[in-house]
């Protein structure tokens, strides 16, 4: 069986969310199935711009095939036409002409697909919002795969995207939420769908006490990971953060590792630590008294699960669906919604042990049981094999509905985005089920 | 503040544990919190400005430097350009004097003409209604521009008069804020001085009703009256016992002879009995009703502590003048 990821970017030093999770797929598969990576010649998600040499090449064991991109991104234009589908009444041809602007607009990775797909017996999409994904799929629907790695955002409300989480054959989901949401945004229940998720790489052991020695951290704290940014939630966190200082005498520090885009207040409990190595990531979140995840949008956070992973206690934004589902259905994590729930959260994992150890093994064993790769490579194989019974036992099914004509993409009678998703239903997806 | 929840380990559950939080966010905001704490939540930034230590120098500050808010000028509106008439007969005149003359008759002769190729009468008619439509509107908003005039100079006046009004109500609020803030203060420097003298006086009462008290000329004859002691040679004695108290307490807590408390105080209690029974007590010298009886008070710190010890034979037996008595025997 040979299977084709489909992804916008791909490559060792690239650590997008999306982007790791195809990579790490695409390696984990590799194991049972012949895989290919197709991708794109860019580096940056904001420009697209074309840096990386187009053609073949190997990255760890796999063959990659990169395809130029035709035109950057005009971060002028996509915003202009962002705004005009996100929140006025619009047409089929802004939506197209907002996939455009969004990009990576690469005609030779769809045209590649188009060729030579006979050659494959499945694509795997990652990301729905991108350009490859969208396109990739309509000239393929029959074997098409999608990882939607949606988040709560305006794009899942664009109606362009309705036929294409209705059309592909099968739609691998991060979590029972973002399920839930698809589910209601494209009335595509009836599109075999599984909530897999994606591995991590957590070792076997850590060694906390070198990551204190190294950075010079004696007391408790608590570890934020990832983009220091606002759309992270990371200006509520440090104001959170600094109040929490006030009310709660201790010594709990909180330490941020990763890249800072917002300035990080001077503040005695707030430690940053930059960019660290993964060892000292696992090893820091091993010491940590929690991890917090203050994000609003997350389609999964895979530092949560490495943070279970390692028998550490999650303390999430209840705001975040997903998030607050995580929690719950692992019994692994707390939540807050606001600042009094951070406070009494936060307060509890500071100074509860039994609490922090509870929640720490609940964690490992919902790590262990939902999201150690042989789980997840057997999802995939399951899926494909499960695809392939459907096929021999009849057509594919995978039947994407046409655009509608050129006249009907001109006309304006679709709702803004932003209102449909709105309208969706929200909150976490407490139904505890098992995949398949 | 950890906050009181019995979780184990192996029955963590995380919707129970956030149920319990969020009860005692709703208990707390009903019982515990403040309406200051729960101000202190919703803006904690405001911290620095809210404290009642700053606000004198910065509200003052503030006030001195802005004084009360000058009134703000009314509106200006630019009046309107002049309104074009336009006539019927507009569109045909020339302003060149005499040439204009013969311009608009040949124009006017010439308009059959025109009106092979269009008709300019609707357009002459549309924009004699336009400036029409002009005249009024200006005249409308002129009136409606007046009124607001007014209403806007009311307004001004009162918020002008307002302003006065608050920063004095601030002034004086800042003023009666700092003199009740230096008055609290002197208030507590009081009632500090006032216990510390409220519990000397207490120990110096105790100290005085542990003393025998003898009643002068009670006996005819049997003994000389008691000579008053000067003060000094008072406090002397209650510093006396004091030091001797100190020791007792080393003693009895094993640093002297090696004798458990219990077993020197009976032993005190006995030679005391005893040389009671040897007339100790002088005549014509008496215990005041009760203080065999009573109950030893919880006094560790007491000066009438200071009663002989047998670890001390050295020192002169209490049981021999009004000032041995002890307050162990009471």
């Amino acid at each position: 069986m040979k299977v084709a990821v489909v992804v916008q970017r791909y490559g060792l030093d690239i650590n997008g969310g999306a982007e790791l999770h195809a990579r790490y797929i695409s390696e984990h598969l590799a194991r049972h199935v012949e895989v290919e990576v197709l991708t794109t010649c860019a580096r940056d998600y904001i420009t697209w711009r074309n840096e990386l040499r187009a053609g073949d090449e190997r990255v760890n064991g796999l063959v990659v095939r990169r395809f130029p991109v035709r035109r950057q991104r005009d971060p002028l234009e996509f915003g202009r036409r962002s705004t005009r589908v996100f929140s006025t009444v619009h047409s089929l041809r802004d939506e197209l002409a907002w996939l455009d602007a969004e990009g990576p607009n690469s005609p030779a990775l769809v045209s590649f697909i188009r060729k030579r797909r006979r050659e494959y017996d499945y694509f795997v999409f990652f990301s729905f919002r991108y350009y490859h994904a969208y396109h990739g799929a309509r000239v393929a629907p029959a074997q098409a795969l999608l990882v939607p790695t949606a988040e709560r955002d305006a794009a899942v409300g664009l109606s362009m995207f309705g036929p294409l989480f209705r059309g592909v054959r099968a739609l691998m989901y991060n979590s029972y939420e973002e399920r839930a949401m698809i589910n209601a945004a494209a009335q595509n229940a009836d599109v075999p769908g599984i909530v897999v998720g994606v591995g991590s790489e957590v070792p076997a052991r850590t060694r906390p006490d070198r990551f204190r020695r190294k950075y010079g951290i004696d007391g408790p704290f608590v570890a934020y990971v990832g983009r220091i940014d606002e759309n992270k939630g990371c200006k509520e966190l440090f104001d959170y953060f600094e109040q929490y200082c006030r009310f709660v005498r201790g010594d709990l520090m909180l330490v941020l590792i990763g890249k800072p885009v917002l300035p990080i207040p001077d503040h005695p409990r707030i430690r940053h630590l930059g960019f660290v190595s993964d060892q000292d990531k696992f090893d820091a979140v091993a010491a940590a008294d929690a991890l917090i995840m203050p994000s609003y949008f997350e389609s999964l956070s895979m530092v949560a699960l490495e943070a279970w992973g390692l028998g550490t206690p999650v303390l999430a934004n209840g705001r975040c669906d997903v998030l607050k589902g995580q929690c719950i259905r692992s019994n692994a994590g707390l939540y807050y919604e606001s600042f009094e729930e951070f406070l009494e959260t936060l307060a509890l994992l500071q100074s509860d042990r039994m609490v922090r150890r509870g929640l720490g093994e609940n964690g490992r064993a919902f790590f262990v049981r939902h999201y150690a790769w042989p789980v997840i490579e057997r999802a995939y194989v399951d899926m494909f094999e499960r695809l392939k019974q459907a096929e021999r036992a009849g057509p594919p099914t995978g039947q994407m509905e046409p655009l509608p004509g050129w006249f009907a993409r001109f006309r304006s009678n679709l709702p803004p985005a932003k209102g449909v998703v709105e309208a969706l239903p929200s909150g976490p997806s407490l139904k505890r089920e098992r995949r398949g | 503040m950890p906050p009181a929840f019995s979780i184990r380990a192996n029955s963590v559950d995380v919707e129970q544990i956030m149920k319990q939080i969020r009860t005692r966010i709703r208990e707390k905001r009903g019982v515990d919190y403040t309406e200051a704490e729960i101000r202190e939540l919703a803006s904690i930034k405001l911290e620095t400005f809210l404290d009642p230590s700053r606000v004198r120098s910065e509200l003052l500050d503030h006030y001195r430097r802005g004084g009360p808010t000058p009134p703000v000028a009314p509106l200006v509106v630019p009046p309107p350009p002049a309104n074009y008439e336009f006539e019927a007969d507009t569109a045909y005149l020339s302003s060149r004097g005499a040439l204009g003359r013969t311009l608009y008759a040949v124009r006017r002769l010439l308009n059959p003409l025109l009106k092979l190729f269009i008709n300019p009468n609707p357009m002459i008619h549309v924009l004699n209604m336009q400036s029409t439509i002009n005249r009024e509107t200006w005249a409308r908003f002129d009136g409606v521009l007046g009124r607001f005039h007014d209403e806007y100079r009311d307004r001004e006046r009162h918020r002008v008069e307002l302003d006065a009004l608050g920063y004095e109500v601030a002034h004086n609020l800042v003023v009666e804020m700092t003199r009740l803030g230096i008055e609290v203060k002197n208030l507590k420097m009081r009632v500090e001085s006032l216990a510390g003298r409220l519990d000397f006086s207490e120990r110096r009462a105790r100290a005085l009703e542990s003393i025998v008290q003898y009643r002068p000329g009670s006996g005819p004859g049997q003994e000389p009256p008691a000579r008053p002691k000067p003060a000094g040679e008072e406090r002397r004695r209650e510093d006396r016992h004091r030091d001797e108290g100190g020791r007792d307490e080393r003693a009895a807590n094993g640093g002297g002879a090696g004798i458990p408390k219990g077993e020197a105080q009976r032993s005190r209690r006995k030679r005391r009995r005893r040389g009671r029974g040897a007339g100790a007590v002088p005549q014509g010298s008496e215990i005041t009703p009760g203080q065999q009886n009573q109950a030893p008070p919880d006094h560790a710190s007491l000066p009438s502590e200071g009663g002989g010890h047998p670890a001390r034979p050295d020192l002169p037996a209490r049981s021999e003048g009004p000032d041995s008595s002890r307050p162990e025997d009471q």
